[in-house]
C-alpha cells in the first residue's frame, strides 16, 4: 500500500502533465545534397535568419532551443552570439550571406578562413520560419467580488510553427542539405472558477523534432 | 502617522502613473562590442570623441506610454575604439580635430539624429531604433577632408525580451553595431575618402567654414594638394 502511493505519487506530475499538454502534430521532410560528417574537433553553429529588407525574424528562443538539444547530441555547437562576434561584421543582419552561393567568396577572405578554422566550424545550420496563432475563439470572464473571486468560459487557440534549416558545408562552400520541421496544436483553457490551462507546446515540439533531425542529418545516420 | 500618510502617497502616485501613462523608460545601451575581422586599412588616424557625443541621450515623449530616453553616449567610446582597432593599422584617441601629431588626420563621429519606434506605434512585433552619424575627416592640420552621414538601423522582436527597456536596449544596440558594420565595409568606399587615400593622404586647402581652426598649423609636414573633395549625403535613415 505504501508502495503503490509512493507510485502514485511519483506518476503524479507525469499525470499531470499529460492531462494539460494539448495535442502536437509535427512532420520533419530532409533533402540531402551531400554527405556530411564530423570528427572531435568539428564544430557546429545554429544561425536565426534575420537579413533586410525581409521583417521575418526566426525567434531567439527558438534557435537557443536547437542549439541546445543539438549539443545535447555528443556535437560541439558553438552559440550563435560567440560566432556572430567571432566573426564580425560578417553575419550582421546587414552583411548575412543571403544565399549559399556567397559562402565560397566569404570564406575564400583569408581572415576569415583563419577564424573559421581556429574555431573548427564545419556546418552552418541557418534557421528561417517562425511560430504564429493562427486562429483563437471563445470567451472568458472573470470577476472579483467581496466573498471572492473566479471566472468562467472556454478560449482555445491554434498555433502553428513552421521552420526550414538550411546547412551549409563551412568547408567546401556548398549546401549539404535541408531539414523542415512543421508543427501544429490546438490549446484550450476552461474555466469554471478556476482556470485550467491545457497547452500545446508547438513550438516546443518543432525545436525538438528539427534538432533531432539535424543531429542524425549531419551524422549522417539517415 | 507619518509613515501611513507616506505610503498612502506613494500608492497614489503608482496608480496615476499606470493610468495616466507617466512612466519613464529609461535605457543605457550596452557598451560591449565586438572588434571588426577586417583587413586593415593602411590609414594612422587620430579618433576624436567630444563631449556631446560621449553623453549623448535621446528623450520622446510618446502619448499614452511616457516618456522614453535611450543613453547611447557611454556606448560610444568603446564603440569607435573597437571599431578603429579592427579597421584602422593604428589609431589614438584625441582631444581635438587639429591634434593629428605624427598621424595621417583626425576622424569625428558625431550623432546628428535619433529615431525609434515602438510596436504600439507600428503596429508590428518590433522595437525599432534608427541612428543617424555625421562623420567628418581632417587631414593632419585640421583641415576639412570629407564629411559624410552614415545610417545604421536596429531592431528586437519584443517576444525576445522581457520588458520594453530591454527590447529597445537591444533595438538600440543592433543599431550601434549596425553602424560598426556599415563602417567597416564602407569608409574607404566614400568618395571624399577615397580620393583622399589615393591620393596618398595629403593636406588639403583649408576652407574658413570646415576647418576648426582659426590659425594655421605650425608645422606643415606634408605637400598641399587641392584635391577635389565631394560631400556626399545620400545616405538617409529608414534602411
Amino acid at each position: 500500500m505504501n508502495q503503490l502511493s509512493r507510485r502514485t505519487i511519483s506518476l503524479f506530475p507525469i499525470l499531470v502533465c499529460t492531462a494539460l499538454c494539448g495535442c502536437v502534430t509535427a512532420t520533419v521532410q530532409q533533402v540531402r545534397e551531400a554527405e556530411t560528417s564530423l570528427t572531435a574537433n568539428d564544430s557546429v553553429v545554429v544561425l536565426g535568419r534575420r537579413n533586410r529588407p525581409s521583417s521575418a525574424e526566426t525567434e531567439i528562443d527558438f534557435i537557443s532551443c536547437v542549439s541546445k538539444k543539438v549539443s545535447g547530441g555528443d556535437i560541439r555547437v558553438i552559440p550563435e552570439q560567440e560566432f556572430v562576434d567571432a566573426l564580425f561584421p560578417w553575419f550582421e543582419p546587414r552583411t548575412a550571406p543571403l544565399h549559399n552561393s556567397d559562402l565560397p567568396e566569404l570564406i575564400g577572405q583569408p581572415l576569415l578562413a583563419e577564424r573559421i578554422r581556429e574555431i573548427g566550424l564545419k556546418y552552418l545550420i541557418w534557421i528561417e520560419g517562425s511560430t504564429q496563432r493562427t486562429n483563437s475563439a471563445g470567451s472568458m470572464s472573470c470577476s472579483i467580488a467581496p466573498g471572492g473571486a473566479g471566472c468562467f468560459g472556454f478560449l482555445s487557440w491554434e498555433n502553428d510553427s513552421s521552420y526550414e534549416a538550411a546547412i551549409w558545408d563551412a568547408r567546401s562552400g556548398r549546401t549539404a542539405g535541408r531539414v523542415s520541421s512543421d508543427a501544429a496544436g490546438t490549446s484550450y483553457m476552461p474555466a469554471i472558477v478556476i482556470p485550467i490551462p491545457i497547452i500545446a507546446r508547438v513550438k516546443n515540439g518543432a525545436c525538438t523534432s528539427l534538432a533531432e533531425q539535424l543531429l542524425s542529418f549531419v551524422k549522417n545516420k539517415s | 502617522m507619518q509613515y501611513r500618510h507616506d505610503i498612502r502617497l506613494y500608492t497614489l502616485v503608482l496608480i496615476a502613473a499606470t493610468i495616466f501613462g507617466c512612466t519613464t523608460t529609461n535605457v543605457k545601451v550596452s557598451d560591449q562590442f565586438p572588434v571588426p575581422l577586417m583587413p586593415k586599412m593602411q590609414v594612422n588616424l587620430g579618433i576624436h570623441l567630444d563631449d556631446a557625443l560621449k553623453k549623448f541621450v535621446y528623450r520622446e515623449k510618446i502619448a499614452n506610454t511616457g516618456e522614453w530616453i535611450i543613453g547611447v553616449g557611454a556606448a560610444q567610446e568603446n564603440m569607435f575604439v573597437n571599431l578603429a582597432t579592427g579597421v584602422f593599422e593604428s589609431y589614438s584617441l584625441v582631444s581635438g580635430p587639429d591634434q593629428a601629431a605624427g598621424m595621417d588626420g583626425v576622424l569625428q563621429p558625431s550623432i546628428a539624429e535619433v529615431q525609434f519606434s515602438i510596436p504600439k506605434q507600428t503596429r508590428s512585433k518590433y522595437y525599432e531604433v534608427w541612428l543617424k552619424y555625421q562623420f567628418k575627416l581632417f587631414d593632419r592640420q585640421g583641415n576639412l577632408v570629407g564629411e559624410w552621414s552614415l545610417p545604421a538601423y536596429g531592431k528586437a522582436h519584443k517576444q525576445d525580451y522581457g520588458s520594453s527597456g530591454s527590447a529597445l536596449e537591444a533595438a538600440a544596440l543592433a543599431a550601434c553595431r549596425d553602424a560598426m558594420a556599415f563602417f567597416s565595409f564602407n569608409f574607404e568606399r566614400e568618395p571624399s575618402i577615397r580620393q583622399w587615400l589615393r591620393s596618398g593622404k595629403p593636406i588639403v586647402p583649408p576652407t574658413p567654414a570646415a576647418s576648426p581652426t582659426t590659425t594655421p598649423a605650425a608645422n606643415q609636414t606634408g605637400p598641399t594638394t587641392g584635391i577635389g573633395i565631394a560631400h556626399s549625403d545620400s545616405n538617409k535613415p529608414g534602411v
